[in-house]
């Protein structure tokens, strides 16, 4: 029974490729149905999952580096010198 | 329109398209070449700017095609294709090598989310990813746009693009499950 079930469900390196290409793209009827069923019998893959969707909302808010206070004068000075 | 409203939007603007464009590349030089060319490319087209949008509206737009190209220069550069990094994660089944399945997190998505130390670890495995795929996850936040827009924008295959997120997120994975400390 489990050797029919692996031919017929997707591996775990298939299904998390579906998890992403679900947030970025669309998939298709089969592919919907196919992660279902894999997801229902795959705890590490559901874990994948739900962290998957922790790191994709989590990164906007990430602060990536302080902006550092800069004289930009010399930057306008030479900007206004090259337009003119 | 002239080249005197150029200089005047040089001196209002340049402070915030200079903080924005930090943002998004974190290099303060490049930030400021990017800047300047902006500033360059609107001197150029000034006549087709017909005062539809705001000044400042117009210059940003031109500013995100800077850093957008600036992105897209680096993606470009080829990239290792083999699947090492896949088969790290998976055996040859591809089922989950066992010391690499994902465990349970025990934790509230929304907690996590404005987690300071979670996003801290974030920030730093982000770091980590090979600059590819760090470009790759960064662009999708730059753009704020779908991955079909972004295929678009980079000129690359949607497999191409999805794959590499693909990568990219069991990495992240990985790095935030042995650093974050949960207690």
């Amino acid at each position: 029974m489990k050797k029919i079930m692996k031919k017929i469900m997707l591996s775990c390196d298939k299904a998390t490729e579906l998890i992403e290409k679900k947030i970025h793209f669309k998939l298709s009827l089969k592919e919907k149905v196919q992660l279902a069923m894999h997801l229902a019998f795959c705890k590490p893959c559901s874990n994948y999952k739900k962290q998957s969707y922790i790191i994709e909302k989590t990164v906007p808010n990430i602060k990536f580096k302080e902006i550092p206070k800069e004289d930009l004068k010399p930057l306008k000075e030479e900007i206004i010198k090259k337009i003119s | 329109m002239g080249n005197n409203n150029l200089t005047e939007w040089v001196n209002k603007y340049t402070d915030d398209m200079y903080s924005w464009a930090f943002f998004k590349v974190s290099d303060s030089e490049l930030a400021k070449d990017l800047v300047q060319d902006t500033f360059l490319a609107a001197a150029e087209k000034i006549s087709s700017f017909k005062g539809k949008s705001s000044p400042k509206t117009w210059l940003f737009s031109i500013l995100n095609f800077k850093i957008i190209d600036h992105y897209r220069a680096k993606v470009k550069k080829p990239y290792n294709t083999d699947n090492d990094s896949i088969s790290t994660f998976f055996d040859e089944n591809g089922e989950w090598r066992h010391d690499k399945r994902p465990q349970d997190w025990h934790e509230n998505n929304t907690n996590l989310m404005d987690d300071e130390d979670f996003q801290l670890v974030l920030k730093k495995c982000l770091d980590l990813l090979p600059s590819n795929w760090n470009t790759c996850v960064k662009l999708k936040y730059l753009l704020g746009k779908s991955g079909a827009e972004i295929c678009e924008q980079m000129e690359i295959s949607k497999n191409n693009y999805w794959q590499m997120i693909h990568r990219a997120k069991l990495s992240l994975r990985e790095c935030i499950e042995s650093k974050w400390n949960r207690d």
